[in-house]
């Protein structure tokens, strides 16, 4: 197990650095010209040429490359040229928020979705499991923005039962899970329907599978054959695509974001990447990756616990 | 296929269930969770909103609004904007500012305005510090063009000195003294943390005290209790990060904000469908928008073809469709309220299709294909759109390029640049206007390339004009010199509308930006 472990965080360190590597000649090619941004109109010609021998910026790339992740071994990711602050200490600043809304949506997504799968897998055919298909079917097709817009409508706006905008006072917990339940509906909706669908179909067939006929013929309890026999092995689909969806419930957070006005990575990255903050958005991004690639590891770790024949390389 | 029953698996809600959920919920409601929300603005706290994040609490590297906002609440100046539909400013920290001649302006301070922190009482010190390191070339602050000549600040007591000029400068008292540049800190507490700061203010000594900020979300402001001015209305102040305009007006019909302003295209909705509880209204905004063409592009170099161009578009089309009939058509770059404003445009905002037409063949041009770069905002796509319909019936074919923000505020440096819509902010003297246009800006802010030396003369000889009405002359003559290039088709300054809750009496400038410091509880 341990020699498997080190393998996929070895494969991520790899993924991390090809990622980031990428993401910065992208930025860096692309038009735009971070000294005009951040000096604004009146810059004169030395003011330009200081601030871009302080950003590096007259170096050639392949050294701005190095030097990027010289320093960022050592945990330094630059200063925001703006507010002259550690980037390291604005992405830690925003990294929670995004993290929380991921994770809660995630979390209530997948809770509901299993049940549901479950419910239909048990109860195949019946009248709840084809209300259940249609409904997961909808919910599939509906994307977080719209929900987030509806949601904001209805529960906002009209009913005025939850906030519209921010993430909640600083240090209480209360009013920033109150602060969270639109958001992460709108995240978390879509994959209600796709955990439901996909727990359903690896459930029917586990169910159908030997080991869990014998279960039955000893005669142990049902729930225990359900839970603790078919839904363990059902399950690890499930476990695959949260950890490789996190690329998508990342871009639905950048969404999600804008329209609830909540900080976090997403609007960083857009903000970052609209005045060309580069340290900013290599910062941004860094977590960003680092974010994808150890729930992607993740998974892969939980299903070898799960499933031993994964370890084993079979 | 078994079909095992399991007992939970069964939907069902029994009543009991139900009442005991529903009675959950009740209680839910009464804690507060979910209670509907009321104006906040009553309890002692304004909710508002800002389109961004603040970027420096240091007046040297402000760079525009956003973080003005906040310093003209937090820190003093000799003046400030006076409140109302008119430019004009009142006295601050300013116990007594007077214009001795035409380079000495003296000032004596109230003797009631301290440093937070420990800073001890705002000196004639602290001003000559806050306006000497603004054109200190060491600092490099991109805030020194506001001061223009200033030679230094002379300390004849205590509290009282003089500004210095080299020359005469007009616009000390219309974008400098009250704004930015005219922000006064503390020297003790700017030398004791190295003679900078970044986003957080080592010591204010405005009516509100800078009590957070939570980057990307919000910035909150707290009444400063040793404050012996006129008391503020409110204890706290929230003013919320939200980018997105229309973000802005759901938080505010979610009760969540008290003061936004709203974008031209809901303006419509929010008169025939008033919000209750709340006002709306409509200033007129200081930023102008035009369509310029690249003098030095061979493809525009024939006069009569550009002013064709001129004459072919029709602003109020694109007033009406790409600002909803919500902001004015405009007859230059210096706005309605400023000396020098245009009652008229020597071209007129209406088409002149038959003058155009006329224009068209006295060129001798034809087949003529040019482009337009635009930034990618849907009120520039309809302008160009329309514009390409009436650049077509003259014969013009138009391709429509879009940018987004970084790569088109690039564009000013690309020589083969051929049509611009364009759209520039604004500070309310004339100076900085025409600031942009000179010859020594062509091709840096200068897109058009537009060289013209009596237009440059103007410019330098107006900053320092004393009388007024000559003043207006001067920038008048400018723009018509501007609009005779054949260079520039002027469409709109926009408009500022704001919406507030009734419990709120906002304190806003001409141009409908707010001054937090005098807001009022009604």
């Amino acid at each position: 197990m341990l020699s498997f472990i080190i393998k996929r965080i070895g494969l991520a360190a790899v993924i991390t650095a090809l990622a980031v590597t990428a993401l910065f000649l992208i930025i860096h090619m692309i038009p735009g010209d971070p000294v005009s941004t951040m000096l604004g109109p009146r810059a004169t010609p030395e003011m330009r040429t200081a601030l871009e021998e302080r950003m590096g910026l007259d170096r050639p790339l392949i050294v701005q490359i190095a030097l990027f992740f010289g320093n960022m071994l050592r945990g330094d990711l630059g200063m925001d040229v703006f507010s002259n602050r550690p980037v390291t200490q604005i992405v830690l600043g925003q990294v929670p928020y995004t993290l929380g809304l991921i994770l809660v949506s995630i979390s209530w997504a997948a809770v509901l979705g299993v049940a549901l799968g479950c419910y239909s897998a048990v109860n195949r055919n019946s009248l709840g499991d084809r209300l259940t298909g249609v409904l997961s079917v909808s919910v599939i097709a509906v994307p977080a923005f719209v929900v987030a817009l509806y949601s904001l409508l209805v529960f906002a706006v009209k009913l005025q039962w939850f906030p519209a905008i921010g993430a909640g006072e600083a240090g209480n917990l209360g009013d920033q899970l109150h602060h969270l339940v639109l958001p992460s509906l709108a995240i978390g909706l879509s994959w209600v329907g796709y955990i439901a669908r996909l727990v359903r179909a690896s459930m029917l067939e586990v169910l159908g599978e030997g080991h869990i006929r014998t279960a039955r013929a000893f005669g142990l309890p049902e729930g225990r054959v359900v839970f603790g026999y078919a839904l363990r092995l059902a399950i690890l689909p499930t476990v695959t695509v949260i950890g490789v969806g996190m690329g998508f419930l990342l871009s639905a957070a950048v969404f999600t974001e804008i329209v609830f006005s909540r900080p976090g990575l997403g609007k960083l990255v857009i903000d970052s990447i609209t005045t060309r903050n580069y340290p900013v958005v290599m910062g941004s991004v860094l977590f960003s990756t680092l974010i994808f690639v150890v729930s992607t590891t993740l998974a892969d770790i939980i299903n070898a616990i799960l499933d031993p024949r994964i370890r084993a390389g079979k | 296929m078994n079909r095992p029953t399991i007992a939970w698996t069964r939907v069902g809600l029994p009543r009991r269930s139900f009442l005991k959920g529903a009675t959950a919920l009740g209680g839910l409601a009464t804690t507060g969770l979910m209670l509907p929300r009321a104006a906040h603005a009553a309890g002692g706290t304004l909710k508002t909103r800002t389109y961004a994040d603040i970027r420096s609490m240091d007046p040297a590297f402000s760079q525009g609004v956003v973080d003005e906002e906040i310093q003209a609440a937090i820190y003093n100046k000799l003046i400030q904007y006076k409140p109302g539909r008119e430019w004009g400013w009142e006295l601050d920290a300013a116990a007594m500012v007077e214009q001795a001649d035409d380079t000495h302006i003296n000032f004596a301070l109230r003797d009631d305005i301290g440093f937070t922190n420990g800073f001890g009482a705002m000196t004639a010190e602290d001003v000559k510090f806050s306006f000497e390191r603004i054109i200190d070339d060491a600092l490099e602050s991109t805030n020194k063009p506001d001061w223009g000549p200033l030679d230094h600040v002379e300390v004849t007591g205590e509290r009282t000195g003089t500004i210095v000029l080299k020359n005469a400068f007009q616009p000390l008292w219309s974008i400098t003294l009250p704004y930015i540049a005219g922000n006064i800190v503390s020297k003790a507490a700017f030398e004791s943390v190295g003679g900078k700061i970044d986003t957080q203010p080592v010591a204010t000594s405005g009516p509100y005290l800078h009590a957070g900020w939570e980057p990307k979300q919000k910035t909150t402001l707290k009444r400063n209790p040793d404050w012996k001015g006129e008391a503020v209305a409110f204890d706290e102040i929230q003013i919320f990060h939200i980018d997105d305009e229309k973000a802005a007006e759901i938080a505010f019909e979610a009760g969540e904000i008290d003061f936004t302003r709203v974008s031209l295209d809901s303006v419509e909705r929010l008169k025939s469908n008033p919000i209750q509880g709340a006002t709306l209204d409509e200033y007129p905004s200081l930023y102008y928008v035009w369509v310029g063409m690249n003098l030095d592009n061979p493809k525009l170099a024939n006069l009569k073809l550009r002013q064709a161009i001129q004459y072919a578009i029709d602003v109020p089309s694109i007033m009406a469709a790409a600002y909803f009939g919500a902001a004015e058509p405009s007859t230059g770059i210096i706005a309605p309220g400023l000396p020098g404003h245009r009652d008229a445009s020597l071209t007129g905002v209406n088409a002149d299709l038959e003058k155009a037409q006329a224009l068209m063949a006295e060129s001798g041009e034809s087949g003529v294909s040019l482009a337009i770069d635009i930034l990618n905002k849907s009120a520039n796509v309809t302008a160009a759109q329309i514009i390409q319909a009436n650049l077509a019936a003259i014969g013009i074919t138009l391709e429509i390029r879009l940018h987004e923000g970084a790569t088109f505020w690039e564009l000013g440096s690309n020589e083969d640049l051929e049509l611009v819509l364009n759209r520039f902010s604004m500070t309310p003297d004339p100076y900085y206007a025409t600031s942009w246009f000179i010859a020594e800006q062509a091709g840096i802010w200068n897109w058009e390339r537009f060289r013209n030396d009596e237009f440059d003369a103007i410019h330098l000889a107006a900053q320092s004009e004393a009388d007024q009405a000559k003043r207006a002359e001067m920038y008048a003559r400018a723009q018509d010199l501007m609009e005779e290039s054949g260079a520039y088709k002027f469409l709109t300054h926009e408009a500022t509308p704001v919406i507030y809750r009734n419990s709120v009496i906002p304190a806003l400038r001409p141009d409908g930006l707010p001054l937090y410091r005098y807001f009022g509880a009604a």
